[in-house]
């Protein structure tokens, strides 16, 4: 079983890429890593050449407006469907909100589009509130070794392993509760400290709420 | 009332009407660096799309008509949409029940979104129709119509 991972984020194999921080976790613990590929490093074209030739695909991507970058979908245009039976694709979807049901909507792509290549459907594994990770790695220790032991169980078994994803794809949904604390910490001004930090130091605080295009 | 139009297909009269076809332009593609939210708020680190926000942002209305591409939209339109994020605030609010993004501005225009293509499932055509949606009312156009192309009908053709 011939597995490529492919990082779909337009960072690349950059160290702020959180997406090639999850492609590293995923094989990290592997006996035989699998091979990591950047789409943004690529020409589609050959990339899509260059993957026809594996068993399997394993699709790592941040989701960019509800669905995938640009680039990927650049890649995904020039993909053919597997001649052969026994092929098989699965997605890793990272992104900035904390609720995964916001991937549903690709998610529910990627499964069609998977069926039309005559690749089995692995799954589509969803982590929210993900884009800090690349700052603060330590805070996340959690998650990055929940991505080993997907990547040591589907090393074993080709498959995405049920307990972990539940664990990753947590919460699906905003709580009744965890709305009412995000609400009361955006009220009290809490949820956007972070922010003007980086605005400050960036000296264009006063310039945050800017209408440059009317 | 101002129109825009985005366009990959069809030929569509646009005589007076700014138009931006994407068979003509490749969208430079977003590459995460969040300038437009950190450094220059408001504004992408790429000046290619500058004449494209303002057409957009001032407009009531926006008619896109998009090839269908493996039963989704083109790598470059989906590109023209990770580029709409200079348009909206970093903030994240919850008041729908779950998290979306502050509007930067005040308002942003209806959308008419009309597709050429074939879908080999009813329900790859409903996820395609539920993901453009999806799309809108996150990017806060308040009306949002999605039809195939061949329900288009240009101003002037209803009574010929
Ligand atoms: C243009 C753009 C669009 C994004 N759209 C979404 C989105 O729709 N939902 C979401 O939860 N996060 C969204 N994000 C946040 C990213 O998914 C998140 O920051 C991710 O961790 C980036 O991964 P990377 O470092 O691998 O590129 C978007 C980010 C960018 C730059």
């Amino acid at each position: 079983m011939n597995t490529i991972i492919l990082n779909g984020s337009p960072k690349g194999n950059s160290e702020k890429c959180n997406s090639q921080i999850f492609a590293e976790q995923f094989v990290k613990d592997m006996k035989n890593p699998c091979e990591i590929k950047c789409i943004a490093q690529n020409v589609p074209k050959e990339l899509a050449q260059y993957v026809a030739d594996f068993d399997a695909i394993i699709l790592i991507l941040p989701l960019y407006i509800h669905a995938m970058p640009g680039i990927v979908m650049k890649f995904i245009e020039e993909l053919e469907p597997a001649t052969s039976k026994g092929k098989s694709i699965g997605f890793i979807i990272q992104a900035g909100f904390i609720e995964t049901a916001q991937h549903k909507y690709v998610g529910r792509y990627l499964e069609n589009l998977a069926e039309r290549l005559n690749y089995s459907y692995l799954g589509t594994v969803s982590k929210g509130e993900a884009a800090a990770i690349y700052m603060y790695p330590k805070m996340f220790k959690k998650v990055l070794k929940l991505l080993s032991e997907l990547g040591v169980a589907y090393e074993k078994n080709h498959a995405f392993d049920d307990e972990v994803v539940k664990k990753l794809t947590n919460p699906y949904e905003l709580s009744k509760f965890k709305l009412w604390l995000l609400r009361l910490v955006n009220k009290v001004g809490l949820g956007n400290i972070g922010w003007h930090k980086v605005l400050r130091e960036n000296d264009v605080m006063d310039k945050r709420l800017d209408r440059p295009f009317l | 009332m101002k129109t825009v139009i985005i366009k990959e297909c069809g030929d569509i009269k646009t005589s007076d009407v700014y138009t931006f076809d994407l068979n003509k332009k490749v969208v430079k593609d977003c590459i995460g660096c969040w300038s437009c939210w950190w450094k220059t708020p408001g504004r992408c680190s790429f000046n290619d799309l500058n004449e494209f926000y303002h057409r957009y942002i001032t407009a009531d209305k926006a008619i896109y008509f998009v090839r269908v591409t493996k039963e989704f939209v083109s790598g470059n339109l989906k590109t023209l949409f990770d580029r709409m994020i200079p348009l909206y605030l970093p903030y994240t609010v919850y008041t729908s029940g779950e998290s979306m993004h502050v509007p930067r501005y005040e308002k942003y225009p209806d959308i008419e979104f009309y597709y050429e293509g074939k879908f080999e499932t009813h329900s790859g055509r409903q996820i395609f129709v539920d993901y453009i949606n999806r799309v809108f009312y996150q990017f806060y156009s308040k009306n949002i119509i999605i039809k195939p192309i061949g329900e288009f009908i240009a101003e002037g053709d209803d009574n010929t």
